[in-house]
């Protein structure tokens, strides 16, 4: 998370895990979020939850440039407003039907969500690409004793062996859990992905047994 | 918050066939209970600290209360009408509040999204205007049509179903349905649900039906598909209380069974597993 005066921006997801046509959970500080792609490749960010019956979004499917519920497949555009209500085709739905929507920005490779209004934009990762993102039973705080750094503005940067570093950006989630983003450089060879990959899961596992015998701080 | 009204009230706490002498242990609005046959082979429901419970047993099920129900146990005259096939679906817990799978139950809109190609299919999805009424004191709906691709596992196509909803206790409904190889006679449903905790429950689904062919597997079959579809749904709703605040969810024309279940639940103080106050 990046914070400035009026806002943050948090990495909920790599693009690649974002493909046209489909929504997932992102959480950010703000609470939980339904992230979905349109098929024309356009993201979105709305409230996890319809008000219709209080259905999370992020369950919902995804057609043309509109976001359905589930439930009963009232539609949403990237606005946030109702486009649809099935149960009765023939009525426009009113302006006062929408979700909350947050905004979002998509650069290198990455999702970023904003928690308020940031003045700034995301903070750019240039020369790095993201590898993957893992999820860890455990909080920001015991991965970065696990991994011996403090996570600056733009997460953690971590040696891998001896010529390798790599970058991970942290995003805390619910549940102490948190959310890891492992980039590293454009010109890795596929050894050293696969090094940065295997050493990402070593630190999850690190820091969640720290985290499993309380001596995380 | 009061629980009072519900306290009274008759819940299902198991199937009667199942019963043995060891017991089942389960639970009754948050208290451990524990429902036996005896050595009479009556059903026996015990609280923890071995208060007996008041028992009836009726439609398969076992039940029983914490307090001191005032009325009978409400009646199902068609389960005593002979040619009916009397089924006990089994049980399915679904963490969500024992409201909220009632308001499901009574809710046809969800049909096409939910259990496509079964209850529902898209483009048929429009809910035509039914009626809603409080008939003695229990909540009806009646004239609801729907299409349905395969509307019983009786139903070879698609028809045009008709329900009517009844509700005759804070967490029991009854559905009566298009009967499709008795046009004159309505297949009925039930959903007797068990509320272990406000947001926790046991859905017993229960069926008298006229259907001489299916194979009882494949009519439960047919019953917890549609339970399990309908599970994913309740576990996801937020929040898990059923909200009776009129702003926190918006209801339309297609939910005026809903909004008549919530205002009966708010007349009657029946608030067990619901939200009064929007957070």
């Amino acid at each position: 998370m990046l914070p400035d005066t009026t806002g943050s921006w948090t990495p909920v997801a790599l693009s690649a895990d974002l493909p046209a046509g489909t929504v997932m959970p992102a959480w950010t500080p703000a609470g939980s979020n339904a992230l979905w792609r349109s098929d024309s490749g356009r993201t979105a960010a709305s409230a996890d939850r319809c008000p219709h019956r209080g259905m999370r979004l992020s369950h919902g499917f995804v057609r043309g440039e509109a976001l359905s519920c589930i439930y009963h497949g009232w539609s949403y555009a990237r606005a946030g407003n109702c486009l649809r209500i099935p149960a009765h085709p023939g009525l426009a739905p009113p302006e006062t039907i929408r979700v909350a929507t947050q905004r979002v920005e998509e650069s290198d490779g990455l999702i970023w969500v904003a928690v308020g209004e940031p003045a700034a934009a995301p903070p750019r990762l240039e020369g790095l690409v993201p590898l993957r993102s893992l999820t860890a039973h455990a909080s920001v705080a015991a991965l970065e004793t696990a991994a011996g750094a403090t996570a600056g503005p733009e997460g953690i940067v971590w040696k891998v062996q001896a010529s390798q570093t790599i970058r991970l950006l942290l995003a805390a989630q619910e549940d102490d859990q948190t959310l890891i983003h492992v980039l590293l450089r454009d010109n890795s060879s596929p050894a050293q992905r696969i090094a940065a990959s295997r050493a990402a899961e070593t630190l999850r596992r690190a820091a969640e047994a720290l985290q499993a015998k309380g001596i995380a701080p | 918050m009061t629980h009072n009204a519900m306290i009274d009230e008759w819940y299902p706490v198991g199937l009667f066939s199942k019963l043995d002498a060891a017991g089942r242990k389960t639970a009754l609005m948050g208290e451990p209970i524990d429902v036996a046959r005896d050595a009479e082979g009556n059903a026996k429901v015990t609280e923890g600290n071995g208060r007996p419970l008041p028992v009836r047993v009726r439609y398969g099920h076992v039940w029983s209360s914490l307090g001191a129900p005032q009325k009978a146990l409400f009646a199902i005259p068609e389960a005593d009408q002979a040619g009916r096939r009397f089924v006990d679906v089994g049980v399915v817990r679904v963490r969500c509040s024992p409201l909220r799978a009632v308001e499901n139950f009574l809710d046809i809109a969800h049909f096409p999204f939910v259990h496509t190609d079964i209850l529902g299919a898209e483009p048929h999805t429009e809910v035509q205007n039914y009626k809603v009424e409080i008939r003695d004191d229990e909540v009806w709906a009646t004239q609801v049509k729907f299409y349905q691709p395969q509307a019983a596992k009786s139903a070879s196509g698609g028809i045009t179903t008709e329900y009517m909803y009844r509700v005759p206790a804070p967490t029991c409904a009854v559905l009566y349905k298009t009967c499709p190889p008795r046009p004159s006679e309505w297949d009925v449903i039930t959903l007797f649900v068990q509320p272990l905790a406000e947001d926790l429950c046991d859905v017993w689904p229960w069926m008298a039906l006229f259907d001489d062919t299916t194979s009882l597997t494949d009519l439960i079959h047919f019953q917890q598909t549609i339970f399990l579809q309908d599970r994913s749904i309740l576990e996801n709703q937020i929040p898990r209380l059923l909200p009776l605040d009129p702003g926190m969810e918006i209801p339309t024309r297609a939910d005026l069974t809903s909004v008549a279940y919530r205002r009966w639940l708010k007349r009657h103080d029946y608030t067990y597993g619901a939200q009064l106050v929007a957070q």
